[in-house]
């Protein structure tokens, strides 16, 4: 019951927009963040009621038939698997809403509409059905591109267009995977159901594992698939940036952590070895292209699709090391890459400019924006100590011992991402003044160091104790290896 | 033997042609009361609908007038979709209508289908079908030409007389040659003559019968006349005709299938694939093309027959029950989103440029419009998304091929129909306004039912249960 109630109250929030038709922006904003509190202030219940093994706390799960005839149901139920995302997602919802303090048009309808992308998320990794799964996972979507094509900058539109053809192809195409999955396996669409049964024949699996895995890497998206992500995320507003990238990926890995590979173990097993190449290829072009990159927010957004590949490497890896880092992952990866883009955000606005080669000396003027831009550079390399280390490093531990070669090169994509970010940092934070429009800057404000701060003390908090988010994660994680070990 | 029972399953259809006569009647004596013949007819297709729903309660079934007529929970199921939707689309018409002063007629005209598409629902004889979908065609010409003020409302109204007349004839072969191997029009007594070797006479006969109903339904290559019929027809006339008669016209092409041919179904399934890929790529890739919302929705209900067709394809091995589920689902999807649409059509105007900056505007018509048009690209959890689901359900189900591609078809489809269905939501929601826009009417009933379908269309999750269960006793297998 509280799943549910978490889940759907953001709905009250879009009501809410829709009533304050008259308010001042004041009180809307205000009450926007009332709203987005709530549903973090009951997760962080959860955590500390429930944490210590999430499955067996029955308040958590709710179940009842949708449309019987096809076995299809309404069941939602938290685990290790899907929390700490489910808390990201509230987290940075509540987070989007202070970045978003500089939209200053129609903030009512920007917050309405982030709302119900916050419920398709929530929903998502709370989903224990296929198609309410799929149904969440698409719920997501209209308002991403409402997002990006009202809000966004000057090329907003082809960008947010392209983003929801490219998505939608790759969810539309899973769809017709998971209808087929649950048809033959009963007709059964309950993914614990369907976890411990595994109807299907080695055949069938590796059919309809094709179309699942396809859409799920387009949505990651893994480097092949990617062409859709630059555009609407170099478009869109700061606070979009947050859940784009910091959200919106985790569907993809998430997807397949909690279905691809524990409902299909014999299907997905001969592409494991591609999704660890997937992962090292994301690694490192990533890295490469970052490098290349003249806007800083293009180098954080291919700094961010490299650091993805992690988790595509540990999920391949099949071992409880790996799949414990991949799980994490995609919260520490939220957790920096939602800092950075922030951090550039500010920065733009301040300086006008987001062209690395025009910055300089930011830290002079912007002690606390620069610092905070080293840190999030410094998780992003995964240096000891922040939290991105720890789960980058489990995932390649997992994947070396899985795919030696590919670990090996994994480690390398470490390197390059050290070189690109010092490189950037160097150009950007350090060095003399060459912007005029720097004299004048001042440091972040209070509201941009509320967006900013908890999400640097999260990443050094889980760097030092990872043991918080990793003792809840664990119980599910050796679900899924009774999974594939069983088949 | 013609019983009392056998008036009771006439309920429905007796109702709605007492109330298309009393609108008539009334306008005749009372040519100025507008509201008063609206308010009659809008009450008549309720009192249809409910008596329909009455039926179902108390399960009424059986077979009456020498078994050429049958009620049963899949006739029951279409009767409601042809109903409510005659509910709308006369609410809609009203405003409208009230303007040209001809507003019983038009009425009339509309009831007299829903007469026409409920008989054909329930009907179990070769010539007894042909009758019905005449029943309910015939007034559909008048209703696309009703519009004497646009030029082509003329235009649509005589491409559709023509192409229709021819249709109804290949059909009425069709009928004959199959009666004429068969010995007898009726559905179960057909399928001896589909039986073990099948003569290519009867095979000619079944090609020719699927060929007239491709004609009514819109199905490529017998689509060309859907444009400029549903471009020329008054809005509410388009969106009912695309709705209404269509679902009946669909639902008595299952039973004719299903009842009379079971033995030949590896054709007429095979048939239906091909016909299913090559309509789905032909509407959407003409839809992508339009600048006019109206031709641009009529060539996305060609695309959405072939949606449908891919569930016929499905007819077949573990596939088949939830194939005819799906038909149902998808029929009654397809009704709330497309009305909707058209009405809205009514309220914004039929140039994509109308609809610049409508979120500004009226935020309350964009935002419907954006829920209609998601429904049918297909994204949950508006109601076309069920409808698709449950065909690539039913496909998964089947094990043949050629379904397997038709829905890959369908998937392929689905994404290509997003460029031009998410154009209108661009226009609405990212352009500027356009400087005559902000024009309001007062089109309360037009307003209410494009709202009410907006809702239906949304919350289409809650009740997509019930139907299902609705769908899933209806014994046509």
């Amino acid at each position: 019951m509280i799943t549910t109630i978490t889940i759907f109250f953001p709905l009250l929030g879009v009501l809410l927009m829709l009533l304050l038709r008259n308010a001042d922006e004041r009180t809307v904003r205000y009450s926007a963040l009332g709203i987005a509190a709530v549903p973090l202030l009951l997760v962080l219940y959860v955590y500390f009621a429930y944490g210590g093994d999430l499955r067996e706390a029955s308040a958590l799960t709710q179940s009842f038939d949708w449309i019987s005839s096809l076995g299809i149901g309404y069941r939602v139920g938290l685990d290790g698997l899907g929390f700490g995302m489910f808390f990201l997602s509230a987290l940075l919802t509540l987070i989007a809403v202070v970045a978003s303090w500089d939209i200053r048009e129609n903030p009512r309808q920007y917050f309405a509409i982030l709302f119900v992308a916050e419920l398709g998320m929530l929903g998502v990794f709370a989903a224990q059905d296929l198609i309410l799964f799929y149904v969440f996972f698409e719920i997501t979507l209209i308002p991403m591109y409402l997002l990006v094509g009202i809000w966004g900058d000057e090329n907003r539109r082809p960008a947010a267009i392209k983003f929801f053809i490219y998505t939608f192809l790759g969810s539309t195409t899973m769809l017709a995977g998971f209808l087929a999955l649950g048809m033959l396996s009963g007709p059964n669409f309950s993914i614990e159901a369907l976890q411990e049964s595994g109807a299907l024949s080695r055949t069938a699996q590796v059919a309809v594992a094709a179309p699942i895995l396809f859409g799920l890497l387009v949505k990651v998206p893994a480097v092949p698939l990617h062409s859709w992500l630059l555009d609407v995320y170099v478009s869109s507003p700061t606070s979009t940036n947050v859940m784009l990238s910091g959200v919106l990926p985790k569907l993809g890995t998430y997807g397949l952590i909690k279905i691809a590979v524990p409902l299909l173990p014999q299907g997905v097993e001969p592409f494991l070895p591609f999704l660890a190449i997937f992962g090292v290829v994301n690694i490192i072009y990533g890295s490469f292209v970052a490098f290349l990159q003249p806007d800083l927010k293009a180098l954080v957004a291919y700094s961010s699709i490299g650091t993805l590949g992690f988790i595509l490497l540990g999920v391949a890896s099949g071992n409880a090391v790996g799949i414990n880092g991949a799980v994490m992952q995609q919260v520490t990866h939220g957790l920096y890459s939602a800092l950075l883009f922030i951090l550039v955000g500010i920065i733009a606005s301040r300086t006008g400019t987001r062209r690395i080669d025009e910055m300089g000396g930011l830290a002079a003027r912007m002690p606390w924006v620069g610092g905070l831009l080293a840190l999030g550079a410094l998780a992003a390399m995964g240096v000891p100590g922040l939290a991105v280390f720890v789960s980058e490093f489990m995932s390649i531990m997992g994947g070396f011992e899985a795919f030696p070669v590919w670990g090996v090169l994994a480690t390398l994509g470490l390197i390059l991402g050290a070189m690109y970010l010092l490189f950037m940092l160097q150009r950007t934070i350090f060095g003399p003044m060459t912007l005029p429009t720097l004299e004048e800057t001042e440091d972040a404000g209070p509201v941009e160091m509320a967006a900013v701060v908890p999400l640097a003390f999260l990443l050094l908090i889980l760097g030092f104790v990872p043991s918080l988010l990793i003792n809840v994660q664990r119980p599910a994680v050796e679900a899924v290896l009774v999974a594939i070990g069983g088949s | 033997m013609v019983t009392a029972q056998a008036f009771v399953g006439l309920i429905p259809e007796i109702v709605a042609f007492l109330f298309s006569l009393v609108v008539l009647m009334v306008g005749v004596f009372a040519p100025r009361a507008t509201g008063l013949t609206t308010g009659l007819a809008a009450f008549g297709a309720l009192v249809t609908f409910v008596s329909t729903v009455m039926l179902l309660a108390l399960r009424f079934e059986g077979s009456f007038f020498g078994d050429g007529y049958v009620v049963d929970d899949f006739a029951l199921y279409f009767k409601l979709i042809v109903a409510l939707s005659a509910f709308f689309a006369v609410l809609a018409a009203a405003h409208w209508a009230g303007g040209t002063g001809d507003a019983p007629e038009y009425l009339n005209l509309i009831l007299t289908v829903v007469v026409g598409s409920m008989l054909l629902v329930s009907m179990r004889d070769l010539f007894g079908i042909f009758v019905a979908i005449e029943l309910a065609t015939i007034p559909s010409y008048a209703l696309v030409a009703f519009d004497r003020r646009r030029r082509e409302s003329s235009e649509g109204g005589m491409k559709y007389l023509l192409t229709g007349m021819i249709a109804s004839s290949i059909l009425l072969y069709g009928i004959v040659l199959i009666y004429g191997t068969a010995g007898s029009a009726n559905l179960t007594e057909l399928s001896g003559a589909f039986a073990g070797q099948v003569s290519p006479v009867a095979l000619l006969g079944l090609v020719l019968l699927v060929s007239g109903f491709a004609f009514k339904v819109s199905v490529a290559p017998f689509h060309f006349w859907t444009p400029d019929a549903y471009q020329g027809a008054p809005a509410s006339a388009a969106a009912f005709l695309s709705v209404a008669p269509k679902a009946a016209t669909f639902a008595v092409l299952l039973r004719i299938l299903l009842e009379g041919m079971p033995e030949v179904a590896p054709s007429w399934t095979a048939l239906s694939a091909v016909l299913a890929i090559v309509t789905m790529f032909v509407g959407n890739l003409l839809a992508l093309r339009q600048r006019n919302v109206r031709r641009m929705l009529a060539y996305s209900s060609v695309a959405h027959s072939g949606y449908i067709l891919t569930a016929f394809a499905a007819l077949q091995g573990a596939g088949l029950q939830t194939a005819v589920q799906a038909v149902l689902i998808y029929s009654a999807a397809y009704a709330v989103m497309n009305l909707g649409a058209f009405f809205v059509i009514d309220l914004v105007g039929e140039e994509t440029k109308s609809f610049n900056g409508l979120f500004r505007t009226r935020p309350g018509v964009a935002l419907s419009m954006a829920i209609f048009m998601a429904a049918l690209v297909g994204i949950p959890p508006f109601s076309g998304f069920f409808g698709k689901a449950w065909i690539i359900a039913a496909g998964a189900q089947s094990g043949a091929v050629i379904v397997y591609v038709a829905v890959a078809a369908l998937v392929v489809n689905s994404v290509l129909s997003v460029p031009y269905y998410f154009g209108i939501i661009r226009n609405m929601f990212f352009e500027e306004a356009v400087t005559d826009a902000g024009r309001k009417e007062r089109a309360v009933a037009l307003k209410f039912s494009v709202y009410a379908l907006a809702v239906a269309t949304t919350l289409f999750a809650f009740f997509v249960g019930p139907l299902a269960a609705l769908a899933g006793t209806s014994g046509l297998f």
